[in-house]
């Protein structure tokens, strides 16, 4: 399938398949840093959904509804809640990280999770902290600026 | 970082942060190949970590998930 850059629509598409299906989940990394407003790019998105059993079999049927080739292997890859699952067969490319780097657990974030873009979305701090535990030489470039977008960011979001 | 490109970054964030969501997002993904990383219809790691060190291990160093230098380790403490 060809791919294409994740669009306005297509968020909107995620967000309603994701209600639709009552899948726990927030976007995280650069991709929910930008929905926050940082100026940025990326190409994929970043989800990390509570890990269990039947909200693996909900995200299961909303990335199947959004047009994903979810065969019996990768659903059950999904659903068992491996830590990691990166998905290039759908419409755009979407990273499950169950467990990211950095965040304790689901639920303490969920606590911190930010809803001004109208779209579930980790808190900031949890973003940095996350790139941050990665040790990855990308993000040694990208942490000084998210850092810096923080800064404004929670001056205009106090 | 210097100031000056601090004040530029600064200013980029002003206009970020008073974008709509929609064009956060019309700016802010485009697609891109990336070799070895999209060669695959999808992959999936036990834990984070396992991730990390495939990704070490096989992509290319300029993508940038390779091994860290000092000075990119001191950069990641200090932000």
């Amino acid at each position: 399938m060809k791919r294409e850059s994740f669009t306005p629509i297509q968020a909107q598409q995620v967000a309603a398949a994701f209600s639709k299906h009552q899948v726990d989940y927030m976007f995280i990394g650069k991709s929910g840093a930008i929905l926050l407003g940082y100026p940025g790019t990326t190409q994929d998105v970043d989800v990390f959904p509570r890990k269990d059993i039947e909200n693996g079999r909900r995200i299961v049927s909303a990335l199947a509804e959004l047009g994903f080739e979810i065969d019996s292997t990768l659903g059950a890859e999904i659903v068992r809640g491996k830590d990691f699952v990166q998905i290039k067969n759908g419409p755009f490319d979407i990273d499950l990280v169950f467990a990211p780097d950095g965040i304790e657990n689901y639920d303490d974030a969920k606590a911190r999770v930010d809803m001004s873009s109208g779209f579930p979305v980790a808190n900031i701090r949890d973003i940095i902290e996350s790139k941050r535990a990665a040790k990855r030489p990308r993000d040694a470039i990208e942490l000084p600026l998210l850092r810096a977008f923080q800064r404004m960011y929670e001056e205009k979001n106090p | 970082m210097k100031q000056d490109l601090l004040a530029d970054f600064k200013d980029q964030c002003r206009r970020g942060l008073q974008r709509s969501v929609t064009d956060r997002m019309r700016y802010g993904f485009n697609y891109v190949y990336k070799p070895v990383l999209d060669d695959a219809e999808w992959r999936s790691f036990n834990s984070t970590a396992e991730y990390r060190q495939w990704c070490r291990d096989n992509l290319p160093e300029y993508l940038g998930y390779g091994e860290l230098s000092d000075l990119q380790r001191q950069v990641l403490d200090e932000a």
